[in-house]
């Protein structure tokens, strides 16, 4: 009894029967651990980890920590789509059923779609929001940097939890959105689905603080004079972004919970018999999941916006209207949601209403890129790799979108509907809109950060493959589909579908090649540090407050509040200082900095939640009241406690500007 | 507020106005209540009856016990976000509703 | 500098309300999800009884009394805590807390009593979204009930200063904002239901 409290369902037959899954996944896992855990303590770093990253609240630390998990996650989702690529490429024709069971092949494609979106895009999103947006509003720190801490923690337990599903347990198989009644208890008894839940309520609690936190931010600590409409683009994006992230997440939350009453409480919302109705779950899933993919797109355009004007050395055409073209898209994409199953039997009315809707969302997106090509327009460009990324982003977001309008037609979405052209479709504006984005962003923002600059050799390396391995991987899907491939089938009968999947295939190949070249950047990049650094604070000659700081920032960011008064205020000050004959001044009137402290609360809440979710997966009750009892006494214990601040000395300020003024002015 | 200067964007709350709001909104709860007990009208007016109440009171703790006012900077951004969110909320609800009977009308005919 | 150092203060106190007021939005979000949920799902009994006959509204306005009066007596707390009278803000704050209590005591009891006529939450779609629109709307409530236990605490402990006046004033829009939730719950599950 007081076991099965404990233990719930979990056993020694948890472990996967399947030998590639067990010796192949469980091996790489078993042995990338050790070696973090080996080189950890051989290094003796523990407490250097433990004092300067887990309990930091330094919003740029915690962007790098959202960044790495990020491309760990990316590396493990890779890897399963070029596993799938190739078994869908062998398993063509009767008879040939390729090197994969049905049952892990699910699991993978909806592992695949899960960790892209939630274990990727997210943690991008919030890593660059983070190393950037205080910077750029002249602030300190963001408006909660404890809660910052914790949203971080949340999202990495959760994709700690995520990366063991296939060795303990299993994952679910019924797609990244799990659509009832598929993944109700009656279909999936397993603890997949358990997981699927408890891992994105987790990491949806952490996204829903990020997004509060930065709103806060946003709104509050803007430095003097940066009215909203003196915001640059990135900020208005992120602001946008993480609007629909406060509004939207809450439905996700609600949508999950009803699948786990359903699941443990014997409830009936979506389950097929009893009054449940399986169309509510996919209505409610797609009220959120589509603000969700402007979540993860918006903030791409704010990145592009600052990469256009600073490497066209002009101004951003139309600022207004890309403002307000962020805003309608923000309002927009929650009234587009049903495009995503025009056909479960909706009447027309109702499918012409979204069809149009959807249509609407293509012009504020239009008026985008031509405010991007206006800019660009007898600009003075500098094809560096940030600028390359977005002249690829335009010409695949453009195919993406056109794809997308076509679909938006309720007819053609018939035809369409769940074949690999949706599959082309998505990829296309995800990978050609976010993944290029963040490439170009990370790029761009990565001197601030670490204090020297990619390397531009390697960069292209990667920028050519990924462009290439993506036309490559991604255009026979079109085709494909239109043919009459279906998604997520890990075999074809059709021998004509081969030839394509094979070039398919190889595209994978390629784009995991590019994504290895990223690392040999990464590595070469920090073995030529010196060569590559960045003295100025200022390598591309950029218009916003990060650029007016040295490389890398101070943890304190700025030593002096700015104070702006137009859109750009740097670039101008620059121009002001040229014509003075001299370089960035030094105002040596230092004063003590008021800091947030360290604090271990956000790791320890987020660890326990990790603890609360795995037991809820596994029903064992007794450790998941003990998690769930000890988080409310860790936020009660926290908040007796009100010593929460420091002061940085202003001697130990001036010490550490001093030093960035003698490099730049060498 | 109540002698500090931090803009909250709340008014003060005051005893009077407390009170005032405290008694529309028992009004304002008994109304419906002895309307429905008593089905005191058809379903229709029923109906008005108790949405226009929960609206009525719905604005009157707003008004009297949240004090949401559109005075300071912070005030505004308060009511906006609220207003705001209303719109989404009502989008969700209104959009799940429309759509939900929509398709249960053409899964029956 | 130390003017400086005041309005950092105040700013991160505008600034800390504001955050939480986001919070109440996503939660304004998080029922109306489920207020859908429940509008599609109400009709869908399949088998298993319907509401309407099981619905006591005598009982159920007395719940909304209670909730309502402790809603006033929150504000009682608030006028106190503005004329500096710590030991007054305490006790109208647990008088607060237990007129709240009586509230999810009465709340509770009608759930299991519902239970002991056949209407469970597995019996249809229908009441498993009347349990979880009622329950969540009951559990915000109750831990509503536990923070205001660690607010009187703290007024005890450390006197009213800033960051506990800060803590009231969150817990008063918190505690308000389920009362208005209430509303439409009374309204449209309970009004609507009896009709």
């Amino acid at each position: 009894m007081i076991e099965q409290l404990i233990f719930g369902k979990l056993s020694l037959d948890v472990f996967p029967k399947d030998a590639l899954t067990l010796y192949l996944g469980g091996g790489l896992l078993f042995s990338g651990f050790i070696a973090i855990v080996g080189s950890l303590t051989y290094f003796k770093k523990w407490r250097y980890l433990w004092e300067e990253w887990v309990c930091t609240v330094d919003h740029k630390k915690i962007g790098i920590m959202y960044i790495v998990v990020a491309f760990v996650m990316f590396f493990r989702a890779l890897v399963q789509a070029m596993i799938m690529r190739s078994q869908q490429a062998i398993a063509v024709g009767p008879g040939h059923t390729g090197f994969m069971t049905p049952e892990l092949y699910n699991q993978f494609f909806s592992e695949h779609g899960v960790i892209m979106i939630f274990f990727v895009a997210m943690p991008l999103i919030f890593g660059l929001i983070n190393l950037v947006l205080p910077l750029q509003i002249g602030a300190r720190d963001v408006a909660y940097p404890y809660l910052n801490s914790l949203s971080f923690w949340l999202t990495a337990v959760s994709a700690g939890l995520i990366m063991i599903t296939l060795m303990i347990g299993n994952f679910e198989r019924a797609g990244w959105l799990a659509y009832a009644p598929l993944s109700g208890l009656k279909y999936s008894p397993d603890v997949g689905v358990d997981y699927f839940i408890w891992i994105l309520q987790v990491a949806g609690v952490g996204s829903l603080l990020a997004g509060i936190n930065f709103i806060v931010t946003i709104l509050k600590m803007r430095c003097p004079g940066m009215t909203l409409m003196k915001m640059p683009i990135f900020v208005w994006a992120s602001f946008c972004s993480m609007l629909l992230v406060a509004l939207a997440f809450p439905i996700l939350t609600v949508t999950l919970a009803l699948l786990a009453l359903d699941r443990t409480m014997d409830m009936h919302f979506f389950t097929q018999e009893m009054g449940g109705n399986i169309m509510m779950y996919i209505n409610l899933i797609w009220a959120w999941g589509h603000p969700e993919v402007y979540i993860l797109v918006l903030p791409v355009f704010g990145v592009f916006s600052e990469i256009v004007a600073t490497f066209s050395r002009k101004r951003l055409f139309g600022y207004t209207t890309m403002v307000w073209a962020i805003l309608s898209i923000g309002f927009l994409s929650f009234v587009v949601w049903l495009h995503h199953f025009f056909t479960m039997g909706a009447g027309a009315n109702v499918n012409a209403f979204f069809g149009i809707m959807t249509m609407i969302i293509a012009v504020p997106t239009g008026v985008k890129v031509f405010n991007w090509l206006f800019t660009m327009y007898r600009g003075d460009i500098n094809f560096s790799t940030p600028m390359l990324w977005m002249m690829a982003f335009f010409s695949t977001f453009a195919i993406g979108g056109a794809t997308g309008v076509i679909m938006a037609v309720p007819p053609i979405d018939f035809q369409t509907h769940n074949s690999l052209f949706l599959v082309a479709h998505f990829h296309n504006v995800i990978i050609g809109g976010v993944v290029f984005g963040f490439f170009a962003g990370i790029t761009y923002w990565f001197p601030k950060v670490f204090g020297f600059v990619l390397d531009e050799k390697r960069g292209k390396y990667a920028f050519y493959l990924w462009v290439v391995g993506f036309y490559v991987a991604f255009m026979p899907l079109y085709p494909l589909g239109l043919m009459g491939a279906m998604r997520r089938n890990y075999r074809f009968d059709n021998l004509d579908f081969q030839p394509y999947l094979i070039v398919a295939a190889i595209g994978a190949l390629l784009i995991f090649a590019g994504f290895l070249c990223q690392l040999w950047q990464l590595f070469y990049s920090i073995k030529h540090r010196d060569r590559l650094r960045d003295k100025t604070g200022d390598p591309w000659d950029g218009r916003t407050l990060e650029w007016s700081l040295s490389s890398p920032a101070p943890f304190y960011n700025f030593a002096h509040i700015p104070d702006v008064s137009k859109i750009d205020d740097f670039w101008y000050k620059k121009q002001e200082w040229e014509r003075a004959g001299g370089g960035k001044p030094q105002n040596t009137a230092y004063e003590d900095i008021h800091m947030p402290r360290s604090t271990p609360y956000g790791f320890i809440i987020s660890v326990l939640a990790g603890l609360f979710g795995f037991s809820m997966v596994w029903h064992m009750w007794l450790p998941a009241i003990f998690a769930i009892v000890s988080i409310i006494i860790a936020v009660v214990v926290k908040s007796f406690n009100l010593d929460t601040d420091y002061y940085v000395k202003a001697s130990e300020v001036e010490e550490i500007e001093n030093l960035h003024f003698a490099e730049y002015k060498s | 507020m109540g002698g500090t200067s931090t803009d909250y964007g709340y008014s003060n709350k005051t005893f009077g106005v407390y009170a005032f709001g405290f008694i529309l909104c028992i009004f304002l709860t008994l109304v419906p209540f002895y309307a429905v007990i008593h089905s005191i009208a058809s379903y229709e007016y029923l109906a008005a009856i108790i949405l226009v109440s929960a609206v009525a009171q719905f604005f009157v703790q707003i008004v009297c016990f949240l004090r949401l006012n559109t005075k300071t900077e912070q005030g505004k951004i308060n009511v906006w976000s609220f207003v705001f969110t209303g719109v989404v909320a009502f989008v969700v609800i209104a959009g799940s509703v429309w759509i939900m009977c929509n398709l249960n009308y053409f899964m029956m005919h | 500098m130390n003017s400086k150092v005041v309005a950092h203060a105040h700013n991160s106190d505008a600034a800390d309300i504001l955050g939480f007021w986001l919070y109440i939005m996503t939660d304004c979000i998080l029922f109306g999800t489920l207020f859908a949920v429940y509008l599609v799902l109400h009709t869908s009994t399949s088998y298993g009884p319907s509401l309407k006959h099981l619905i006591d509204l005598n009982y159920v306005l007395g719940e909304t009394m209670f909730l309502l009066l402790s809603n006033f007596a929150f504000g009682l707390a608030i006028i106190a805590s503005y004329r500096k009278k710590g030991f007054m803000t305490s006790l109208m704050l647990l008088l607060t807390f237990a007129l709240g209590l009586a509230f999810v005591f009465m709340e509770v009891k009608e759930f299991i009593h519902l239970v002991h006529e056949g209407y469970s939450w597995d019996v249809s779609g229908a009441a498993s979204a009347f349990f979880t629109l009622v329950g969540t709307h009951g559990l915000h409530v109750s831990l509503g009930l536990i923070w205001i236990l660690v607010v009187t605490m703290q007024i005890m402990t450390m006197g009213l200063n800033g960051a506990v006046t800060r803590r009231l004033t969150y817990l008063g829009l918190f505690w308000n904002f389920l009362d208005i939730v209430w509303i439409f719950v009374f309204s449209v599950v309970y009004l609507f239901g009896a009709i």
